[in-house]
This record gives C-alpha cells, structure tokens and sequence, in this order.
C-alpha cells in the first residue's frame, strides 16, 4: 500500500468505522429481523416471509403506500418550485433581502416536534389562523368564493393537503443550496442573455434552469429520499394518522406504531424494508428520467468547468 | 469619416469607483482599434458602456450614426467575446453559436445554418455537436467569436479574448482574428493589456490610463510619436527608459530642467568605453532574449535599458559608452507628462 493510499484509508476509517457500525450492522440487522417475530420480550422467532406476506393484505399498509407516494408526488415538486422561486426571488443584493433569506430559513430551525405542535393550532378548523384568513370577507362560515373552508383535521384529502402545506415552509436548506448555486453562476452567461436581447422568461429557460440543472437533480433525489421520512413527526403529532383509519397514515408512521406501541419488531423491519425499496425504486426512475434528459441536453448534467 | 461607433465625453461611475472619466473615442467603420492599458485602467469598462451592460453617468455613445445611450444591450446591435468564451455547458457548439438566433424567435433549422455558417467562417465547422468541456481553449475561443459573429453585429466587442490561451496559440490566434476582421470588416472594439498584441492587431490604438484616453493613433504613431509619458513608458518591451531633462542625456533647444527625456531600448547604441564620445555607464544586468538582449545600464545615478544584438552584447560590470541619436528622444513635460515638440535640426545631443 503506497503512501498516499494508507493516508487516504487512515483519514477515512473514523467515518467507515461510523458507517459500519452505526447505519450499516443497524440495517443489516433490520433486514435480518425483518424475517422474525420479535418483542424484544419472548425469544425472536424465525417465520420466513410471513410478515411480507402480511404486508401485502394490511390495509394500514396500503393506505400508508398510498399516501406516503402522493406527498411524495406533491410535496417534492411543490418544495422545489417554492425554494427556486424564493431563491431566484432573493439573489440579488437588495433592501431587505438578507432578511428575507433568514425568515426562508426560519421555519426549519424549529424543532420539528414545536413545529408540529404550531401547525396543530395554526390548522385548528375554528380558532386557528389558517382558516380565520381563509374565512375573510366570506360570510356565514363560508370563504370569499361561498365554498366551506377545509377540514384540516377531520376530512381525509384536507388532512392530507394539511400535511403537505406543513412540508412546504421547510424548505431553507434546498434554499440555501439553489441560492449559492445560482451566485455561483457566471455573470457572463447573463450578459450574454442581455446582449441578445433576451427577456426574463427566456433567460430563466435558457440560462439559470439549465445551468442549475445538475444541482435540482441532485435535489430531487435528496428530496425524494427524505420525504418518506418527513412525514412523521406531523403526522404523529397532529393527525396521529388519522382521521380515521388510515387518511394520513404514512410508512414511517405503521414503523413507528407497529414498534414501539404494538412491540411488533419484526413487523416494523418488514415495513421499513418495504420503505427502503420504494424509496430506491422512486430515485432509481428518477435518474434514469434525468440521464435520459441530460443525454438529449434538456439539462446540463455535465460538469460545468470554470472557463467554458 | 463614416461613424461606426463614436463616443462623447463618457462617463462611469459605480458608487465610489469612477471608471471612465470622460472618454471621447470615435471608431470609423470597419476599423479595428485596439484599447490597450494596464489592469485597472478601465478597458472594459469601456466594453460595457459600449455594449449597454453597464449605464453610462454621463456622455453618450453612438453606433452608426444612432444615439443609443438610453437603450438596452439587446436592442444596440452589438455583439461581444468574454475573456471567459462564456460558453452555456448545457448546450452543443452548434446551439451556443444558435443562441442568439433562437432567442430573438429564429426557427430551430435556419439558426442551425446560420451556426453553420459562422463556425466555418472561423474554422471550427468540424465542433459543431461537441459540448463546450470537450474543447480546448484555443476551439472554445474559435466557437465564442463564432457566436459573436453569427449576429452580424454593427460593432464586435472583445474583452481579452487570448488572454487565456498559451503563448503560442495566442500569436496564431491573433492572425486569424486579424484575418477573419479583414474578411467580413466589422466595426470592432478589441481590448487588451498586451501591447505587442495591440500593435499587431490594430488599425489604430487608443491608450487608456484611468478612465481616460491618452492616446488614439496608429501604431506607427504610437510607437514613434507618443503622446504622453505614460504611453511612452507602456508601449514597448520594455517600454521607454525615462530621463530627467538635465540627467546624462541632453537635448539642446529644451528646457533641461522642465522636461524628462525618453528613449527606446532599441534606439540606444552601446560602445566600449573609451572610443566614440557619449556619456559612460557601467553594464549591471543582462538579459538574453534569443536573437536580442536587453542591457540595463548603470549611468550617472540612473537605469537605462538598451536593447542591443545578443552576439555583441557587452558582459555585466562592462564600461561602455552610450548613444541615442537626437532624433531617437522624446521630450515630456516634466509636470503634465505631455509630448513636447521636438525643436527643429536638433541633431547629436548624446553627449554632454
């Protein structure tokens, strides 16, 4: 082993070790429980694909598979579209950008329990503040356009709706990221744009989304693996998965509840297995989408070098 | 004189920073003048007050004849080459030269042709489905002026376009820009840092120093008949050795003490001591530069370079007598740094 490659092994086993030890031996561990019936009580019990087959018949399952792609499917697009937009919108040196930036950032840096917590009172169907502003100038309980305001709490798509509007103001980290990327972009490209007379509309399509590209992508993915997860805390302190049975009960929720409050381990590995593939099936068609795109020049995935 | 691209009294100025400070500049068409200066001197911020990029605070400037100091980069018909090449990495050659073409609403096919077209004219036909991090400097060069030129703009602006190409790609480069301006003859606006490069491009040469122009001539003229101090001292490799008036050097007819003598290293002559009159010093560097070499010259308590043949070059710690011929020096007003006029039938004046 030369030199370099010794360093190089020495400068990463503190992290490997960590890896290992800490996320892989614990997933590895998961699998293998999956295959179990364990209560952390009797003895473990080795059942083969039992609580598979079980998954395939639990309604609580299903509806959790369900709903856990459709807040992927709105909440991944809309958090972008909103982090872009506001970080688009607040890249410039400008009165009060920079304070406009820290309250983007606000949001995320309450605890996600106090934040679930805030959003249980701010969704409140008669006292809480999002339905007092939906219910201005409206009258006799009705909104300005005579429609009932939503149920956030008891009606199954508004509950729903509820917890992806809560996913949506904590976006400050995509935003921090699409903020340096786009002051990381080349002047010149924009001078260019203004040179031919480009206009706004055009320069965004033409310029900053595929110059940024390659950074949204990586997004994406990242997004997509984390809001499997996201929708947990919210949806066990505000909805507690209901209303019932199964109107916001996501995967991490069924892990959490067949776990810890049914002491059903091995179950819980089985979901969380099942967690596990759908997230890799979701970035896999993902990438695939986006290689297909780079390949046609929808997006410049190449490396942008300084110079070119 | 037909206009191409005239400006009155420019002036720039962002919050502290005054970058130009009233710049009169007339460039007839199809000319190609060179604005050369040191960094700092405000090159391309004259650039961009042409291209509309950055707003003028006072003056104005006129493409062809037309005022177009209140309009928008896009609507003024000119076209520019960054010292970056500013390549967009997502598209292909053929769509960064389209770019402008497809953004004013040409038709995909017709903008690919024009492209074409464009990259041919500069030799990088053979690119056109490559993407810019496939390309070497040199091709990523050929496909920015390609974009530039596509445009048929009234005034081609470049910003230091071999200023990140090697040496030897640089001088070939130059040739072909010169050559590729000879054959389609656009208005163009070339700035450099480089005064070999501006002398070997330009038409003419306009010194910039602060904001301000201390010379617009030919290179002839700039090379012989400097306007100012600075310009002798900045054109050249190296530039003028500058004297006082009352230094070693004389020229009769000028106020010695009011005045600072210059000379090219290529005009002054060095003998052995103790032969032809003319002031000794004493050789204290020599620098060999292939064909020539540059002898700097301790002399009476100041530096004077000579560039002389390297096969006759004396060696350091030589005595050797110096001579400029009268006709060979340049007198500056000591405080205003102003070209004075030679007096008539000044002649030998090297010696004391």
């Amino acid at each position: 082993m030369s030199r370099e490659r010794r360093q190089l092994v020495l400068m990463l086993a503190p992290f490997l070790a960590g890896l290992v030890v800490l996320v892989l031996l614990p997933a590895a561990a998961t699998l293998a429980m999956a295959f179990t019936e364990t209560d952390l009580i009797a003895t473990s019990r080795f059942i083969g694909v039992a609580n598979f087959v079980e998954l395939t018949r639990d309604p609580a399952v299903r509806a959790a598979v369900g709903n856990s792609l459709s807040y992927l499917a709105f909440s991944v697009p809309l958090r972008l579209v909103i982090a872009v937009a506001l970080a688009l919108l607040l890249h410039r040196r400008a009165r009060g950008a920079g304070t406009a930036r820290a309250a983007v950032l606000l949001p995320g840096a309450v605890p996600e329990l106090a934040y679930g917590l805030m959003w249980l009172w701010l969704l409140n169907p008669i006292q809480g503040p999002v339905n007092q502003l939906l219910l201005l100038g409206g009258q006799g309980g009705r909104t300005v356009f005579g429609t009932l305001p939503p149920q956030w709490l008891t009606d199954p798509e508004d509950a729903r709706a509820g917890i992806v509007l809560m996913s949506l103001f904590t976006i400050g980290e995509t935003f921090v990221i699409v903020l340096t990327a786009r002051l990381a972009l080349p002047p010149e490209a924009y001078e260019l744009a203004e040179l031919e007379g480009a206009r706004a509309g055009q320069v965004l399509r033409r310029v900053t989304l595929p110059l940024l590209a390659p950074v949204l992508a990586v997004l994406v993915l990242r997004d997509t693996v984390l809001s499997l997860q996201a929708s947990f805390v919210p949806t066990l302190v505000v909805t507690n998965g209901g209303p019932p049975p199964y109107a916001t009960t996501y995967l991490s929720l069924v892990i959490y509840q067949e776990a810890f409050e049914y002491l059903r381990y091995g179950y819980a590995a089985a979901v969380a297995a099942l967690t596990l593939g759908l997230t890799a099936v979701a970035v896999l068609i993902q990438w695939r989408l986006l290689r297909r795109w780079a390949a046609h020049g929808l997006v410049g995935m190449g490396a942008h070098r300084p110079g070119s | 004189m037909t206009a191409g691209l005239s400006l009155h009294g420019v002036h720039l100025s962002r919050g502290a920073i005054t970058a130009l400070r009233g710049v009169d500049l007339a460039v007839r068409r199809g000319e190609l003048l060179v604005v050369l200066g040191p960094s700092g001197a405000g090159k391309s911020s004259l650039l961009r007050a042409i291209a509309g990029l950055d707003a003028v605070t006072g003056g104005t400037v006129a493409i062809g004849g037309r005022d177009v100091t209140a309009l928008r980069p896009g609507l003024r018909g000119v076209s520019m080459v960054f010292q970056s090449y500013s390549l967009l990495p997502h598209l292909t050659v053929a769509d960064n030269i389209a770019f402008g073409h497809r953004i004013r609403g040409a038709d995909r096919r017709a903008a690919a042709a024009r492209a074409a077209q464009a990259a041919a004219a500069v030799g990088c036909g053979d690119l056109l489905a490559r993407r810019p991090h496939q390309l070497s400097g040199g091709e990523r060069q050929r496909v920015a002026l390609a974009r530039a030129l596509v445009r048929e703009p009234e005034v081609f602006l470049l910003d230091e376009p071999l200023a990140n190409l090697d040496a030897a790609l640089r001088t070939s480069m130059r040739t072909e820009i010169r050559a590729v301006h000879d054959r389609l003859g656009a208005t163009t606006v070339y700035v450099t840092h480089d005064q070999s490069e501006a002398m070997a491009l330009g038409d003419r040469i306009a010194v910039l120093r602060d904001g301000r122009i201390e010379q617009v001539d030919t290179p002839d003229g700039v090379w012989h008949r400097p306007r100012t101090r600075f310009v002798a001292s900045f054109v050249g490799a190296p530039g003028m050795t500058l004297l006082p008036g009352d230094g070693p050097l004389r020229l009769p007819g000028v106020e010695a003490t009011a005045v600072e003598l210059g000379v090219r290293p290529e005009h002054v002559t060095l003998t052995s001591a103790g032969g032809t009159a003319g002031p000794l010093g004493e050789v204290a560097r020599v620098e060999v530069l292939g064909e020539d070499a540059l002898v700097h010259v301790r002399l009476g308590g100041h530096a004077l370079t000579a560039r002389v043949p390297a096969r006759t070059r004396p060696a350091p710690g030589d005595r050797v007598a110096v001579g400029v011929a009268a006709e060979h020096l340049h007198a500056f007003d000591k405080v205003t740094g102003e070209r004075i006029p030679l007096p008539a039938g000044a002649d030998r004046a090297a010696a004391r």
